[in-house]
Parts: C-alpha cells; sequence; structure tokens
C-alpha cells in the first residue's frame, strides 16, 4: 500500500472513529439528563 | 509484505480503539438510559388514558357520591403519582360533560387537567386552576406563587412515604438516613462505604421543581446536594414515592431500600415507624372566589375521599 493510500485510509477511519464516539457521548449526556430515574435504576446494575 | 501487514495492522487497531471505547460507553452508561416504558409513560410520567374518570374500563378506585358540583366546577389539576387520586376525586362529584380529553391531553375548556407538579404550581398561582392534588413545593415555586399575588392554602389529604431506590442486584437492603444524606452531599461516594460491592456511587436527582425533587431537598435538611461527578460509570440509587414505584411506574428491576432498618410497607407508614413521610394536600390559592371550591376541599376530607385515597393505594390523613 502507497504511504498516500494508507494515510488518507487512516485519516477516514480516524475522522469516521472520532465522528461516531462524539455523536454517541452527545446522545449518552443528552439521555442520561433526561431519562428516568426509575428506567435508569432497572436498567443499571 | 512486512510493511503492509504494518500498515494493516494500523488501520485496524485504530478502528479497534474506537469500537472499544464506544461499546464500553454504550454498556456503562447509554444502554441505562434507555426507557422501555410507553411513549405516553414517557412524556407524561404516568398513563393518563388509564386512569381517566368516568371510564368503565378505568383503573381508578371509581366511587360514587352524594355530593354532585356544579356544571362548572373547580379546575383541578395535580401531580403525575397522585393523578388517580384526584381522578377519582372527579370521578366521584363532578359532572361528567365538565372532563374533556381529546384523547393525547384534556382541552382547555376541561375542567380537569393533568400538567404535574411543576405545571401545576404554576397554573396556581397565576390562577387558571382552582385546585391542585399536590406534594409540598419548591421554594422557587412559593416565591413565583407570591410574585403573582396567590397566597397558597394546604389542605393535607394523605401521605406515603418518600423512598429510595436501588438496581434489585444491589445487595445493600437498607441505609441510614444519614448515610443517605452523606451520599448525596458527597461524602460517602462508594457502595463498599455502606456494606456494598466496590462500585461508585451514582446519586440520581429528578428536575428542580419536581415533587421528589422537593422532597429530597427538604430531607437533606439544607445540606448541598453535590452527588459524585464519575457516579456514571458506577451503581445508582435514586428516590420517588412509594406508590408512584409500586403501582404507577412498575418496579421490576428495583427495590426500595429500607431506612434505618425499616421497610417502607404501607404499615409501617401508618403507624410512624417509616422515617420519611411525605403528606400530600389539596393546594389552593386562599383569594380564589370559587363557590365550590369550599364544598370540595371539605369533601376531600371526607370519609369518601379518604376512602378513595385508601382504596387508590394510599394513606388516607384521616383513617
Amino acid at each position: 500500500m502507497k504511504d498516500k493510500t494508507f494515510r488518507r485510509l487512516l485519516a477516514a477511519v480516524m475522522i469516521v472513529g472520532s465522528v461516531s464516539s462524539i455523536i454517541l457521548v452527545l446522545v449518552t449526556i443528552h439521555m442520561y439528563q433526561n431519562c428516568s430515574i426509575l428506567s435508569y435504576i432497572a436498567n443499571g446494575r | 509484505m512486512k510493511k503492509l501487514t504494518q500498515q494493516c495492522i494500523a488501520l485496524i487497531g485504530a478502528a479497534a480503539i474506537f469500537a472499544v471505547f464506544d461499546y464500553a460507553v454504550y454498556q456503562n452508561v447509554t444502554k441505562r438510559c434507555i426507557d422501555y416504558t410507553s411513549a405516553e409513560m414517557q412524556a407524561k410520567s404516568v398513563e393518563v388514558s388509564e386512569y381517566l374518570p368516568f371510564d368503565p374500563d378505568s383503573k381508578i378506585a371509581a366511587a360514587d357520591s352524594q355530593l354532585k358540583l356544579s356544571s362548572h366546577p373547580p379546575v383541578i389539576d395535580g401531580a403525575a403519582g397522585l393523578f388517580p387520586v384526584y381522578s377519582a376525586f372527579v370521578h366521584a362529584v363532578y359532572p361528567e360533560d365538565s372532563v374533556h380529553y381529546d384523547g393525547d391531553q384534556f382541552t382547555a375548556e376541561s375542567a380537569m387537567q393533568y400538567t404535574n407538579t411543576r405545571g401545576a404550581y404554576k397554573a396556581l398561582a397565576e390562577g387558571t386552576v382552582d385546585v391542585a392534588v399536590l406534594v409540598k413545593p419548591s421554594e422557587a415555586q412559593m416565591q413565583y406563587a407570591e410574585e403573582q399575588g396567590a397566597e397558597l392554602e394546604f389542605v393535607p389529604i394523605g401521605y406515603d412515604a418518600f423512598v429510595f431506590l436501588v438496581n434489585s442486584s444491589n445487595p445493600v437492603e437498607s441505609l441510614t438516613c444519614e448515610q443517605i444524606r452523606d451520599i448525596y452531599a458527597g461524602d460517602i461516594l462508594a457502595w463498599d462505604q455502606v456494606g456494598g460491592k466496590h462500585l461508585l456511587i451514582d446519586a440520581k436527582q429528578r428536575n428542580p421543581g419536581s415533587g421528589s425533587q422537593s422532597a429530597m431537598e427538604s430531607f437533606m435538611g439544607g445540606r448541598e446536594i453535590h452527588p459524585n461527578p464519575f457516579g456514571a460509570l458506577g451503581s445508582a440509587i435514586g428516590f420517588s414515592f412509594r406508590y408512584y414505584v409500586s403501582d404507577l411506574a412498575g418496579s421490576s428491576g428495583i427495590k426500595m431500600l429500607a431506612l434505618d432498618g425499616v421497610a417502607p410497607t404501607p404499615e409501617h407508614i401508618a403507624d410512624g415507624s417509616y422515617p420519611i413521610v411525605s403528606t400530600f394536600y389539596a393546594v389552593y390559592d386562599k383569594h380564589n372566589p370559587h363557590p365550590d371550591l369550599p364544598v370540595l376541599l371539605e369533601w376531600m376530607q371526607s370519609d369518601e375521599a379518604q376512602k378513595i385515597i385508601a382504596d387508590t393505594g394510599y394513606i388516607p390523613c384521616n383513617p
């Protein structure tokens, strides 16, 4: 694999991974702030 | 070939780091926040459509009364957990044609409304509701009422236990009141400090102005609430009212803690041995001129109304 191709692939993985993680964290924070206490406790440990 | 292998390992490794991170976040936090209750329960905190008055399939403690209010009775509102109580009151003494429910909400001309604790205190202060069945307000709600010129009066009509909840797999069965205050104040951070697992304590709260949040602030006795900021990684504790947990919301997967060794059973609430009991009231503005209001308030303390409270599952003030 050419270095240029590798760098592009790595950049794509980093961008997709970062964006998906940020979205997951933001959605989780929103859900954490709005979910009912009872559901939260029942789904937990 | 060796270079290609290294490049592939780097790409797969980078993807794996993100995948592991996302999986850990989902398993430890996101999954816990998914609410499996019905859309109506999530939106309204109570299955309003199952507790409507004048509905033969309603789950309310339906009873008749000799008292029948006029065709323009006082507009009544209340808290989610107390909806079955005041719906049964309406069923007993309100004219059927005074209640209008469009399948999703009560219409503006209906003498019965449901806006939950925060909405009901706001409506009482602004004079759009005549009486509401609620627990005590927060300081901000009292202040707002004063600013609006309303002088709120509280007629006690029943009570219930204020309970603390944990996951049913949590080995802790009982805490002292002081331990709970220490947990919410941030002085106790882990369950192993109170006989539980080696997990952080996630001390959950409700929205400001909700009935149970106001009760919690009162229970703290002036101590500031400072939950563990990393608690989401641990095991949760929360609070509510006993009837709401056991009868309205469903208690699958959770258990109520004993306090000072006393379980929140109806017997322990009635005999006063359970340490935290919360009174609920018929709340109204002292200056409200509605002619039926004094009659309704007197009836809410009568044997008929008190039996409705007991049949619903609460503890009446005058058993």
